[in-house]
């Protein structure tokens, strides 16, 4: 049973670090909670569905499009809805209801076009996960568990060693300066739409394969994504990392001792315990805005 | 005829929400997503109360608001350590936890079973069935809550709440009590939504906790922002409008399932047009509100 917990911690653990990641990736340079982040998720998974089963595309082609598709969504939206509220000196609170609204848009858009109920893309029979020192863990969720790893090392690397990712931290640091030295901070800010929303398609379409979709799927899981960045605190990998493994540890133990439709409010009760005991999450850097 | 009564009451119930919620996001400037919260406060102690031990409505009603503005106290002292996007994060939080406590405290709420057979209200010895003498109850509240927040908001208090909303150091510097100010309005804010969900228990006769959600509670800011920010009559029309929203698409002869998608598109679409012309602040003259 401890074994299984600790399966399930880590299997959650890896997802929240992938999806919070991913939007660190969009909040970090612009500062303000891309709450239709959550669509991208969403849209990855309904795409691979409309691809894989709805077109009959094998699994190697409609994943990669579904990928292309939902990253699509992502930078569109800040092309055409947030850089021009940029342009108006918009504060961090508008463009956080404008994505709220934005949210609402694209949610019921998947609602009327593919419908409430809970759609699957798995195809193959259900089997039994392989067995692993007593805990049982399926084939999708060793691949999810690899991938997350994978991108998130790349993410790492590729933010501090590739000269995008320098400009990203560069604008993230201070955009006006950034303009001054030659990066144009509207096309960085761009780029980092794009990877999040890449990255947070890969994590749609991973949690898709492991327990299927719904059109509200993507609002929780980009939640925990945000709870574990708040933990952290902003602009620390390694913070995030640990926010997303406090974060999965105190929900699955929650889970077993008290009982699992409980992981909700325990993951914001963690979030509310830490604004009020440590308002700056794990790494510290003064970026939240609390008490004046 | 039954039918437009009905909407007319959810028109009345709405309004009474999103001039609530106008208090602490339009004159305050504290955008909260855990509105809905409070009206399932309220909506919920009406009907325990009313079905297990038959307190009367006059008595539900401020017990009702007494525990609605306890907890918006013990919320307020935890969320106003944050401001503007977190403090709209920390409400979410708030308001899914409130959420969960309705959906899974099995013992106490029936979890989503909900709880039927809550009792038409009774006034005096008269009870109050027909539609029309509770749309009549319901107007009533609308105007007193009405009233109320326009007294607020023109006294001093409601001054001080328009100056900290716009710059918060400077009004402390001129030695207003900041703090107190944005707990007492997001306090008084959560008192007056349990009022419509007392009404709304009783109404109905039978709740769950699906009628609390997340989206329950963006539906009540976006009457707000859509209505207005610090304008009450904007409040109420913008509800009449979302609620009518729907029967009008129907009439035009969509179906059914794809109306109710359609109301939250148009309403998501205009609140994007709202944040584009908010997008200086919403500390700006009336002339930018729709209504």
């Amino acid at each position: 049973m401890i074994m299984q917990i600790i399966c399930n911690i880590l299997l959650s653990f890896f997802i929240y670090t992938l999806i919070a990641l991913s939007f660190v990736l969009c909040y970090y340079p612009t500062r303000f909670f891309h709450i239709a982040h959550a669509i991208t998720l969403t849209f990855s998974a309904y795409f691979t569905y409309f691809f894989s089963q709805q077109l009959h595309f094998p699994l190697y082609l409609s994943i990669p499009l579904a990928i292309i598709a939902a990253t699509a969504v992502g930078m569109l939206s800040e092309i055409a809805l947030y850089k021009p509220l940029r342009k108006r000196n918009a504060s961090p609170m508008i463009l956080m209801i404008a994505s709220l609204g934005l949210y609402t848009v694209l949610q019921n858009v998947i609602s009327m076009l593919w419908g409430d109920d809970t759609k699957s893309v798995r195809t193959g029979e259900i089997k039994v996960g392989n067995e692993f020192f007593g805990a049982y863990i399926t084939d999708i969720q060793i691949i999810t568990i690899v991938i997350c790893l994978a991108l998130f090392l790349a993410c790492v690397f590729f933010m501090k060693y590739n000269r995008i990712g320098r400009n990203i931290r560069a604008v993230a640091s201070n955009p006006e300066l950034s303009n001054i030295v030659g990066i144009n901070s509207d096309r960085i800010i761009l780029w980092s739409f794009g990877i999040g929303s890449a990255l947070a398609a890969v994590a749609g379409i991973l949690i898709a394969f492991d327990t299927d979709m719904t059109p509200t799927m993507g609002f929780n899981w980009l939640l925990y994504g945000v709870v574990a960045m708040i933990i952290g605190g902003v602009g620390s990998n390694w913070g995030l990392v640990g926010g997303a493994l406090l974060l999965a540890t105190a929900q699955h133990l929650s889970a077993y001792y008290i009982g699992s439709q409980w992981m909700d409010a325990i993951a914001y009760i963690i979030l509310i315990l830490f604004l009020i005991g440590k308002p700056l999450g794990f790494s510290g850097k003064r970026l939240k805005k609390i008490e004046i | 005829m039954e039918y437009l009564l009905h909407l007319l009451i959810l028109v009345g119930i709405y309004a009474m929400l999103s001039q609530s919620l106008n208090l602490s996001a339009g004159f305050g400037g504290m955008i909260s997503l855990a509105h809905a919260g409070f009206y399932g406060v309220g909506a919920y102690t009406a009907a325990l109360l009313a079905v297990n031990f038959g307190v009367p409505f006059l008595l539900v009603l401020p017990i009702a608001m007494l525990l609605s503005g306890l907890l918006a106290l013990v919320v307020s002292a935890i969320a106003l350590r944050t401001i503007d996007d977190y403090f709209i994060i920390c409400t979410l939080g708030i308001q899914v936890i409130v959420f969960s406590l309705m959906n899974n405290w099995m013992s106490l709420t029936k979890g989503p079973l909900g709880i039927p057979g809550i009792p038409a209200i009774s006034l005096f010895g008269v009870a109050i069935e027909s539609k029309w003498a509770f749309l009549l109850l319901t107007l009533f509240f609308v105007a007193l809550i009405f009233f109320f927040l326009k007294k607020l908001t023109a006294s001093s208090f409601g001054l001080t709440l328009r100056a900290l909303s716009e710059d918060e150091i400077f009004t402390q510097s001129l030695g207003k009590n900041v703090y107190l100010s944005k707990v007492i309005s997001f306090t008084v804010g959560a008192m007056l939504a349990a009022v419509p969900g007392v009404l709304y228990a009783h109404y109905i006769s039978y709740i769950d906790p699906t009628s609390f959600t997340v989206d329950e509670s963006i539906f009540i800011l976006s009457i707000v922002i859509i209505g207005g920010m610090r304008n009450l009559w904007g409040s109420v029309i913008a509800a009449a409008f979302l609620v009518f929203l729907p029967e009008v698409l129907r009439f035009v002869g969509m179906p059914n399932a794809i109306a109710a998608n359609m109301r939250q598109i148009i309403y998501g679409g205009v609140l994007i047009f709202m944040m584009f012309r908010y997008s200086r602040g919403f500390e700006r003259k009336a002339a930018d509100n729709l209504f």
